[in-house]
């Protein structure tokens, strides 16, 4: 038998002992940790470029001037943006309080009511609603809902608060649902059973007991959903109209911080353009805030959250309810209808924008179109292709490493509870709530800066930094899905921590990085806010990793922007977008549902093999 | 590249305890223990749950580095090397001193590579070596025969009991000196439990086994000695035949007779 060999050097000099210190593992450490506190440093890298780049438009217009003043005019040098945070302000309660109470009902829907038959596709069907690109739902407003509004208020223009608002509520619906329907889902079953069992009905269970036990995590789901509103620019832009005023009126032309920068950004210079960053350092602020609200909801969900929940629903819910011996509950039947009613409008908008876009696309979906050569004058999409492939390759090739790098440290090195730990993953769910727009800002300030243009790296490099904190999170779910005694077993056979990370626990947080990959690639295709002012915007082939280049989503806000008279291509590549992202969604239930089976399947043997023990119990005590 | 050295065990005695104190943070786990474990026996501890056998099994490969707030002062020594010393290899201590866990835990890998994985930490990459060493440690687990058309396939497909002696088998790859084994037979059922007893006779006439056990038929059926833990306290350690029939503690005496509680 061969003999057990090690690395060690025969002798120890004062060299060897020095390069004893810097070995394989503590350096690896330090590189997992510098991977974890990149998101910390992109957070701050974020807040102080856009900061120092307002500096000159705040000293210039004057603070108060700015922020106070209510005209905004580039050409006479008045700069004053109160009407657009107004307008900000105004449209984001708006399209929460509808998207909230839309997606309630649409979790509780999945939850509870749902037939088991359509729940996985009803519950996809959300998912892919969320995944549905801005510029998509921005088409889509513009061309099927605002003829409505037309029509019915008898206006020119149905542009404004009201159309954006439809919009805007249907697009936060998503990530307000899922986050929902994961905390009724995860209150525990007691509860459930303990309600009926003192004689609730199954409606009065589901509106009395469980939807108030999952309060504080709808309440973060609301946040986040307040955070995606005042963050959404492309479609606002599209449909909010473009003129500055107060918002007087629900259907009239006006601007929100968002829309402003992305409407006038590309043709602004000196003053102008530093005072659009500037409104990009308050939205910024704004963004900030609700981050630190959303951290300090989700810092009392796991400290105060069961205890006071378990209390309070023995005393008033359960035990008020059930004693009074009359047929109670019809407000919660009402609700239950509500329910249904709410889930069908949810499915028949999903339907509506797919059908849409399908609809008038497809046909535009010609080879020629597709890969004939691209002109400025006549545009093809092939350069998306191109230019969209080239920065998915480069932002995963270095968010991978990156991110899985942070997710080890995170869940590999850190120590449980330590401040510096919760500091990073402040800053990456930060970083994870900067809305596509600032970053945009941001790779325009840093990134086009560096390398004297907007070009596919730059874009590129703008990406990693939105897409990192997915990659994180879903790596480290992963990670803490293996079990210890995995970990235990490696160590005891005398391997180092390098190599067990390697060789024993990342392969089985496989399933964790695929996901990453996906997810991410669905933001990248559906992304165009944070490429237009990075990665450039041109119909023609890039020819190098540094000339500007478009994805489909850029291209659909170029040709709408341009008013060229190729819009066809637009809807081309809407079809496309949607398609490609349909086929990401089903990739990813599949995925899913492999590694579920996998999980299962291993979980079953476990399970046979404690049944197993028990009846062993049982024997023995039978004895 | 240095061949990892054995530890050097000249005389009856594999490991030695000596005044050895354990915290979890404030938690005294153990303490003040002497125990001398002799060479190529098999000896056993038992003693009530929370008593701190694990955790006296773990510090003897110095698993226990791995728990947050764990101190432990005194000495232990394997052979004639203090393993707390601040010089100490771990890799090489892990690979001389071998365990076993309660729960199966194979690794997320085929048979094979189960088996592999130890030796290949060490450096072996040669296929053939690798070949010999998975056939043998398989062979000494008395499992090559139900085995050896699946090493390619997924470890955790096995049985909980084919799993633990999988788990043996993965330890005698890197040749131990020394195997520990906390509880081993405790998720098994009978049948398994009844081969594992058998392995471990087997095994002990080339290397020195700690086990702990909370099954008393056991420690009696295969234990050369027995050790009796309270509290974190080693209440009595002898020959098993004495500690099963006169123990001179009482409280081992009323532990072994089910007067305990
Ligand atoms: N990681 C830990 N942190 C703090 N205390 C611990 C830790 N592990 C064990 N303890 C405590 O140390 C004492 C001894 O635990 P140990 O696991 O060694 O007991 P045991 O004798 O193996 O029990 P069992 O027979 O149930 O396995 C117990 O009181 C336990 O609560
Ligand atoms: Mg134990």
């Amino acid at each position: 038998m061969a003999e057990i060999m090690t690395e060690e050097k025969e002798k120890r000099s004062f060299k060897d002992i020095i390069a004893a210190a810097f070995t394989k593992e503590s350096f690896a450490k330090g590189v997992f940790t510098a991977f974890a506190a990149f998101s910390i440093l992109a957070v701050f890298a974020i807040i102080f470029y856009i900061l120092y780049d307002s500096i000159p438009a705040f000293r210039e217009i004057g603070f108060f001037n700015f922020i106070f003043g209510d005209i905004w005019n580039p050409k006479a040098g008045e700069y004053g943006i109160l009407p657009m945070i107004l307008t900000t302000l105004l449209l984001t309660v708006l399209s929460v309080v509808i998207g909230s109470v839309f997606a309630i009902f649409t979790a509780v829907f999945i939850v509870y009511y749902c037939p088991k038959c359509i729940k996985k596709v009803y519950t996809q069907m959300v998912n892919l609603l969320a995944g549905i690109p801005s510029i998509i739902y921005a088409y889509f407003g513009f061309e099927m809902i605002k003829p409505i509004i037309e029509d019915m208020s008898g206006r020119t223009f149905g542009y404004g608060i009201l159309l954006s608002m439809i919009i805007l509520s249907i697009m936060i619906l998503p990530t307000i649902a899922s986050i929902t329907k994961n905390s009724l889902e995860s209150v525990p079953a007691q509860y459930y059973e303990g309600s009926l069992a003192l004689g609730n009905t199954k409606n009065q269970t589901v509106f009395k007991v469980m939807l108030p036990a999952a309060k504080n995590g709808i309440l973060a789901a609301i946040i986040l959903g307040i955070g995606r509103a005042v963050g959404e620019t492309m479609a606002v832009q599209f449909l909010l109209g473009g003129a500055v005023s107060y918002p007087t009126d629900f259907i009239i032309p006006i601007s929100s911080l968002t829309s402003k920068i992305a409407q006038e950004f590309g043709e602004s210079g000196g003053l102008h353009r530093q005072a659009l960053i500037a409104v990009g350092f308050i939205l910024l602020v704004f963004i900030l805030i609700i981050n630190l609200a959303l951290w300090f909801v989700k810092r009392n969900n796991a400290v105060a959250g069961n205890s006071f929940f378990t209390r309070k629903i023995k005393e008033s819910d359960i035990e008020h309810t059930a004693p009074n011996y009359k047929r109670t509950g019809t407000i919660q039947d009402a609700l239950r209808i509500i329910c249904y009613v709410v889930a069908v409008i949810v499915a028949a908008a999903l339907m509506s924008i797919v059908l849409y876009t399908l609809i008038k696309g497809l046909p535009e979906v010609t080879w020629h179109n597709m890969f004939g050569k691209s002109f400025n004058s006549k545009p093809t999409l092939a350069p998306a292709f191109v230019s969209t492939s080239v920065i998915i390759l480069i932002s995963l090739a270095i968010a991978l490493p990156l991110g899985i790098g942070a997710a080890i440290y995170l869940n590999e090195y850190s120590r449980r509870g330590s401040k510096f730990v919760s500091t990073i993953r402040l800053f990456i769910d930060t970083l994870a709530g900067v809305p596509s727009i600032l970053f945009g800002l941001f790779g325009y300030i840093f990134f086009v800066k560096l390398f004297g243009s907007a070009n596919l790296l730059a874009g590129s490099f703008t990406i990693v930094l939105m897409i990192l904190p997915t990659v994180i999170r879903s790596t480290e779910q992963s990670l803490s899905e293996v079990p210890d005694s995995m970990r235990e077993a490696s160590y005891a056979l005398g391997a180092g921590k390098l190599r067990t990370v390697f060789v024993v626990v990342l392969p089985q947080a496989l399933p964790g990085i695929i996901t990453a990959i996906i997810l991410s690639i669905g933001r990248i295709v559906g992304e165009s806010a944070a490429l237009i002012y990075t990665a450039g915007s041109s119909f023609l082939m890039p020819n190098s990793l540094v000339s500007p280049g478009s994805t489909f989503a850029v291209f659909m806000y170029n040709l709408q922007a341009e008013g060229l008279d190729t819009k066809f291509l637009a809807y081309a590549a809407g079809a496309i977008l949607i398609i490609f992202v349909l086929f990401l969604n089903i990739l990813i239930m599949l995925l899913e549902n492999y590694f579920n089976n996998k999980a299962a399947n291993r979980k079953g043997k476990i399970r046979t093999y404690i049944d197993k023990l028990r009846k062993r119990e049982a024997k023995n005590e039978e004895n | 590249m240095k061949k990892i050295e054995n530890f050097n065990i000249t005389g009856d005695v594999a490991i030695s305890v000596k005044e050895m104190n354990l915290h979890y943070g404030t938690f005294h786990a153990l303490k003040s223990i002497y125990m001398d474990f002799p060479v190529n026996q098999l000896t056993a501890m038992i003693g009530p749950s929370g008593c701190g056998k694990s955790t006296l099994i773990k510090s003897l490969n110095r698993m226990n580095d791995l728990i947050e707030g764990c101190k432990i002062t005194g000495e232990i020594k394997v052979g004639d090397t203090n393993i707390y010393d601040k010089k100490t290899d771990l890799a090489r201590l892990r690979k001389n001193v071998g365990m076993v866990f309660q729960r199966p835990n194979p690794l997320a890998m085929s048979v094979y590579d189960n088996i592999a994985y130890g030796p290949r930490t060490f450096g072996i990459r040669s296929k053939s070596d690798l070949d010999g060493i998975v056939e043998k440690s398989l062979r000494g687990a008395a499992m090559w025969n139900e085995v050896k058309d699946r090493l390619n396939k997924s470890a955790l497909g096995l049985s909980g009991g084919q799993q633990q002696r999988l788990c043996i088998a993965r330890s005698l790859a890197v040749e131990p000196q020394i195997l520990l084994m906390d509880e081993p037979t405790s998720a098994l059922d009978p049948i398994s439990t009844g081969k594992i007893e058998e392995l471990c006779t087997e095994l002990k006439k080339n290397m020195t086994i700690i086990m702990v056990t909370h099954n008393m038929q056991q420690a009696f059926r295969i234990a050369d000695k027995t050790a009796y833990f309270l509290l974190g306290e080693m209440i009595e350690m002898d020959d098993t035949k004495v500690i099963f029939s006169h123990p001179k503690n009482k409280k081992t005496d009323d532990y072994i007779n089910g007067r305990f509680g």
